[in-house]
């Protein structure tokens, strides 16, 4: 029996060192990849404070300074032969003397005839869409950046053109980033290939179901 | 009767050249058995012991502003090695007379899961096993069973009009589960409402995780895997610095971000503005207003945790022009068609 004792050791030694060799590899998701860079923090346009301006070879125009020498006309009802970048997609709002004015235009219009600047946009937003605009009024619309701390003064409040385009307001769809590949939320896998197995509880479903029918099929042998 | 001379000097079966050499080898191979067997602690890392000084650090409440100063030290020191950079940490301690909290507006969210990504590239969360404080959930409309929400969501663009999106994370509850079941209280509540985890007190025994009903507590299974040029250097004792294996971690409302004024991370990131948050102390903050004027629920509200996370709603769901109103009761019957 005592024989057997370097026996069990030389075994032991050489499987202690042969498992040491292999080492440890945990199946572990790879990293999603997104960076900062596909973030894009900060305001998502542009929005305009001055008047639009034109570009003709070396010279800056302001707007009116061209529409002033003729008159404009009514609004037709045709595709416009210039502005044709603009796509126009607010809904009943179709007309482009709705908020620009007719009369001088470097000026934006309120529906009272009033004039109003291109800095002072909320206003003439409020003009249809009054629940939102008391709810960006209390904050609760919208983007705060900065500070939650009025006191600071840090505190960055986003206007409506900052978000939204005013020819075509609904916010764009996006794509999102990746979902998760977290150790208890698994892989994420095709929706066409697996349908809904893609969720966690389904996927269990799933095994435990074919888990029983092999056991009800092996009863019936 | 033989003496003890006797026995030496004249060979016996107990004291042979054969059962020397038997208890020879049989040490020799037990001792490679032994060295064999603690080969892999060549592998570890002289990064990886813990010092004498992290070992006897004491508890973060029990610390002095010098014991402090040396803690912060020692995480800034290890930090730069295993990172390459230079850091800041620092330990940011809470306001007078505020109390976080947020407020996230389900009209808006799109689930983009911009706030998922923003939040573990400021938080220093592993990317490797990925750990996120944030899961966004994809619900069915007419339903707030979060058992019906998927996590996996894979669609080209987002939303989906037939659901809407909840992102769920550390609702910092007033009377909070986690803490409560501490053995050693590693975790606690700070004035300012933030739960937070002292991770070098933190014993990994994972009692927080089972007893969270929010499942927004992560543990660090393996050594977290950040790339270096990916650390966000601006770190904190309670929130931000590299975890070590074996220790719980959470979202901290961006505490380092936060006591100081700042947004956290993941409300920075949101594009549609649905996550709102502020001081709820002050009457006049957003998040006041929005308690007081907007419908407000809480996740789980029976459970008596009494969250500091509210989800609302506007009065009306944004829809596309032209897509009729949807029935939730048949919305599966619609997608069909």
């Amino acid at each position: 029996m005592r024989n057997l004792i370097p026996l069990v050791f030389l075994v032991l030694a050489v499987a202690f060192a042969a498992d040491a060799r292999r080492g440890v590899t945990l199946p572990l998701p790879g990293p999603s990849g997104v960076t900062m860079d596909d973030l894009h923090l900060g305001p998502p346009r542009q929005a305009l404070r001055d008047p639009p301006t034109f570009q003709s070879g070396p010279y800056r125009l302001n707007c009116s300074e061209c529409h002033a020498l003729f008159p404009s006309l009514a609004e037709p009802r045709v595709p416009l032969l210039q502005h044709r970048n603009v796509v126009l997609n607010h809904g009943q709002n179709d007309r482009c003397y709705n908020c620009h004015s007719r009369e001088n235009r470097d000026r934006l219009v309120l529906r009272g005839g009033q004039s109003c600047g291109f800095d002072d946009v909320p206003r003439l937003c409020a003009q249809c869409h009054g629940t939102v605009y008391r709810d960006w009024q209390n904050g609760t619309h919208g983007r705060t950046l900065g500070s939650w701390d009025r006191a600071s003064g840090r505190q960055q409040h986003l206007g409506c053109s900052e978000c939204h385009d005013p020819h075509a307001p609904a916010f764009p769809h996006l794509a999102p980033l990746p979902g998760p590949n977290t150790l208890r939320m698994g892989e994420q896998e095709s929706e066409q290939a697996h349908g809904n197995e893609r969720n966690p509880l389904e996927k269990w479903k799933a095994r435990h179901a074919d888990a029983a029918e092999e056991s009800t099929r092996g009863r019936e042998h | 009767m033989e003496t003890a001379q006797d026995a030496a000097v004249s060979p016996s079966p107990e004291n042979s050249r054969r059962s020397f050499l038997r208890s020879a080898v049989t040490i020799a191979s037990g001792m490679s058995a032994f060295v064999a067997a603690l080969s892999p602690l060549h592998e570890l890392d002289a990064d990886d012991v813990p010092t004498l000084e992290g070992f006897l650090q004491k508890h973060y409440k029990e610390m002095g502003p010098g014991e402090m100063q040396t803690a912060l030290a020692r995480i800034k020191r290890e930090v730069d090695k295993r990172y390459s950079v230079d850091s800041v940490v620092r330990d940011v301690r809470p306001k007078e007379g505020v109390e976080f909290v947020y407020a996230l507006n389900l009209s808006r969210c799109i689930g983009c899961r911009r706030c998922v990504h923003a939040c573990v590239a400021e938080n220093n969360q592993s990317r490797s096993p990925e750990i996120q404080y944030i899961r966004v959930l994809e619900m069915p409309r007419g339903t707030i069973d979060i058992e019906r929400g998927n996590h996996h969501y894979d669609r080209p663009t987002v939303p989906d009009l037939l659901h809407y999106y909840m992102p769920v994370q550390c609702h910092q509850c007033a009377n909070p589960p986690c803490v409560k079941v501490c053995p050693v209280e590693a975790t606690w509540q700070e004035s300012d409402g933030i739960t937070v985890i002292d991770y070098d007190w933190c014993i990994g025994c994972r009692y927080c995780e089972a007893a969270c009903p929010y499942w927004a507590r992560r543990f660090n299974f393996v050594e977290p895997e950040i790339p270096k040029e990916q650390l966000n250097p601006e770190i904190s004792y309670l929130s931000n610095r590299p975890r070590p294996k074996g220790v719980m971690e959470k979202c901290t409302f961006c505490l380092h971000r936060t006591r100081e004024g700042k947004m956290p991370a993941c409300l920075e990131a949101c594009p549609v503005g649905a996550r709102k948050f502020g001081n709820v102390l002050d009457p006049e903050s957003e998040v006041a207003h929005i308690l007081r004027e907007k419908r407000v629920f809480v996740l789980k509200e029976d459970v008596g945790t009494l969250p500091r996370f509210f989800y609302y709603f506007d009065e009306r769901y944004p829809r596309p022009e032209g897509e009729p109103a949807l029935d939730p009761l048949h919305a599966d019957e619609a997608k069909a068609r």
